[in-house]
């Protein structure tokens, strides 16, 4: 046993949790950093594995690395570690390892008119490509955002999504909630009909999609329907993972590894897989 | 060549387990039989099983520990703090492995050591082991070796090859590692020579060639309905498997400290691929059955140019349900595509 910095691609790094903020009634944002600033440099789409050392690990998408100032993770809270998560405060340390996977093909998509397509806490990994472009505005044309929730409390990132991004450059955000809510004058209504209803002109474009299973199943339908290829439509993959690295095994969708090959995958490759993602 | 007389197999043994801790085919009384440490063996009530073909317990591990601790941790009030992490790299030998063993260490070493990340307590394990393979010449009932591309009388990733020749073994170190390990036992080699044993025939023999290609559209084939009906999904077969390399990373905590291991895992088990919010993309037996036959067949050719299986047999004899890999092979090889 040896102390002090090791080689080991499976041991975290500590990181103090310096912000915590409520997204929705059971996601937060927690932003963390260690005395250098970010623990690693994550692009877009990019996977960590953060660990409540006493209790478990889990992999996440990082929705933003601020500079060096920070990684923030939005998490929802739906199983045994994500439920402790959300009892920590401000201040805690707990464990970061990564970045892991491929990330969205930032340069790929340089040039491109954008359109995001999101639902639920979908939009956690796609935010981070989405401010990737605001950042990087010259290098992108048109930028489209299309998000959905259950209901106006289950939006995430409402800051961004009323007041910020509607005011960046050649931007278009929609917001579309599941049932009509009292105060809710947007549209009402399903991610993928509310696609279909805005019908983005697939010329010169990107589509980059997350959300719940069934949310993504009928987006991919609208796109092909809509005239979209398959190498213009791009979506992020979630399967269990316990390493991060290829080796553990748990998340292959045949010989791909989706924590290392991807989890951004674009449908023309998605097609060539077995039909488990 | 250099001779060993199986009267000195012994010395030979206490001499190699002066130097390294030697890993070899034991039954320990009346329990299971695997690679123990000849520093346990107990005469009295174990018994040396060199000359089987397999033992129930493939060499596994001793690369690849049933469970192992990866770091250790500390917590306190805010704070937490990784308080240490483990790496064995103790000398070590595995003895009298088999060609099939041995080839699912090659395996082992392209998933561990290669494609991005090298898996640091794994490696400083097998630096530090030297590999002295049994060369097999009467296969057993279920071995099917040849069938999966590996040559029993070769076995690789051996530093040494011993040869059984009815009262001694013909030693034949193949590195540098197996030549150092050679150099201590060098006074109870004698030097003559001896007729070199003759390989018998098979007694299972499928025919894998192409199926790893037809695979690729059989994902959706009715076979898979079939021939997981009966299965159990037990784990036995990855228990056994001395190439199911899949693991698990868990945590022992105790108080304000505890440490993070790994141990073995299995693909049979639906927590396997069990996500928080409930989603399972393998949550039937069919859909694990197949994955894991896929993985063997066909996944793990795509990606590091051999499969998985080396045709040790274990798992059909370990398979409460009957289940074997052979058969399933040549059912594969038969099944009709077109429809």
């Amino acid at each position: 046993m040896h102390n002090g910095n090791c080689e080991n691609p499976l041991v975290p790094g500590v990181v103090k949790v310096i912000d915590i903020k409520d997204e929705t009634s059971d996601v937060k944002s927690f932003f963390v950093k260690n005395e250098n600033g970010v623990p690693f440099n994550v692009m877009p789409g990019q996977l960590a594995m953060v660990s409540l050392l006493p209790v478990g690990e889990g992999m996440f998408s990082v929705s933003w690395q601020e500079d060096q100032e920070y990684l923030q993770f939005a998490i929802k809270r739906v199983g045994l570690m994500t439920d402790e998560l959300h009892r920590i405060e401000i201040g805690q340390k707990i464990g970061v390892r990564g970045p892991y996977g491929n990330g969205f093909p930032v340069d790929e998509c340089k040039g491109k008119d954008m359109l995001f397509i999101a639902g639920g806490i979908g939009l956690a990994p796609v935010r981070s490509f989405i401010k990737y472009c605001f950042k990087h505005r010259e290098d992108y044309g048109k930028i489209q955002i299309l998000y959905g929730s259950r209901s106006y409390d289950d939006l995430c990132f409402k800051d961004e999504l009323f007041d910020k991004w509607p005011k960046e450059k050649d931007a278009e955000v929609y917001v579309t909630i599941d049932n009509p809510e009292e105060g809710w004058d947007g549209n009402v209504g399903f991610v993928p009909s509310y696609l279909e209803e805005i019908n983005p002109d697939p010329k010169g474009k990107i589509a980059i999609t997350c959300g719940p299973p069934i949310m993504i199943k009928f987006v991919l339908k609208a796109l092909e329907k809509m005239g979209y290829s398959d190498e213009q439509v791009i979506t992020t993959l979630e399967m269990r993972m316990k390493c991060g690295i290829g080796k553990c095994g748990r998340c292959n969708i045949g010989s791909e590894y989706v924590c290392l090959d991807g989890p951004v995958y674009n449908l023309a490759q998605l097609k060539k897989l077995p039909p488990e993602w | 060549m250099q001779i060993l007389d199986k009267k000195r197999l012994e010395n030979a043994l206490d001499k190699l387990a002066g130097t390294a801790e030697v890993f070899l085919p034991v039954k320990k009384g009346t329990a299971q039989s695997g690679f123990y440490s000849w520093k346990t063996f107990d005469k009295e009530q174990d018994t040396l099983m060199l000359d089987a073909l397999n033992v129930l317990l493939p060499p596994k591990n001793v690369l690849f520990p049933q469970t192992e601790k990866m770091y250790s941790f500390k917590e306190e009030g805010e704070g937490i703090e990784i308080t240490g992490t483990y790496e064995d790299s103790k000398a070590t030998i595995i003895f009298g492995t088999r060609a099939c063993d041995a080839a699912a260490i090659e395996r082992f070493d392209d998933v561990f050591l290669t494609r991005g990340y090298e898996d640091t307590l794994y490696k400083s394990r097998r630096e530090n082991t030297v590999i002295i393979a049994n060369a097999c010449y009467e296969p057993g009932q279920n071995c099917f070796c040849t069938s999966m591309g590996i040559n029993p009388t070769d076995p690789a990733a051996a530093d040494v090859i011993i040869r059984d020749t009815g009262d001694a073994y013909i030693w034949e170190a193949l590195s540098s590692k197996g030549e150092k390990v050679t150099g201590t036992i060098s006074g109870l080699l004698e030097s003559r020579e001896v007729k070199l044993p003759e390989l018998k025939s098979f007694n299972t023999i499928v025919d894998y060639n192409g199926v790893a290609e037809k695979l690729k559209n059989m994902f959706e084939h009715p076979i898979w309905d079939r021939l997981s009906q009966t299965c159990q999904s037990c784990g036995i077969c990855t228990y056994v498997c001395p190439s199911c390399y899949c693991f698990d990373i868990q945590v022992k905590t105790r108080g304000n400290q505890g440490y993070r291991f790994r141990c073995w895992d299995s693909c049979m088990y639906s927590e396997y691929t069990q996500m928080a919010g409930g989603h399972n993309p393998r949550g039937d037996v069919k859909e694990r059955f197949r994955n894991r036959f896929l993985h063997k067949l066909e996944f793990f050719n795509e990606r590091y140019g051999k499969p998985l299986c080396t045709g040790c047999g274990r798992c059909i004899a370990a398979c409460p349900a009957g289940i074997s890999i052979a058969e399933i092979i040549s059912e594969i090889k038969e099944a009709d595509t077109d429809a």
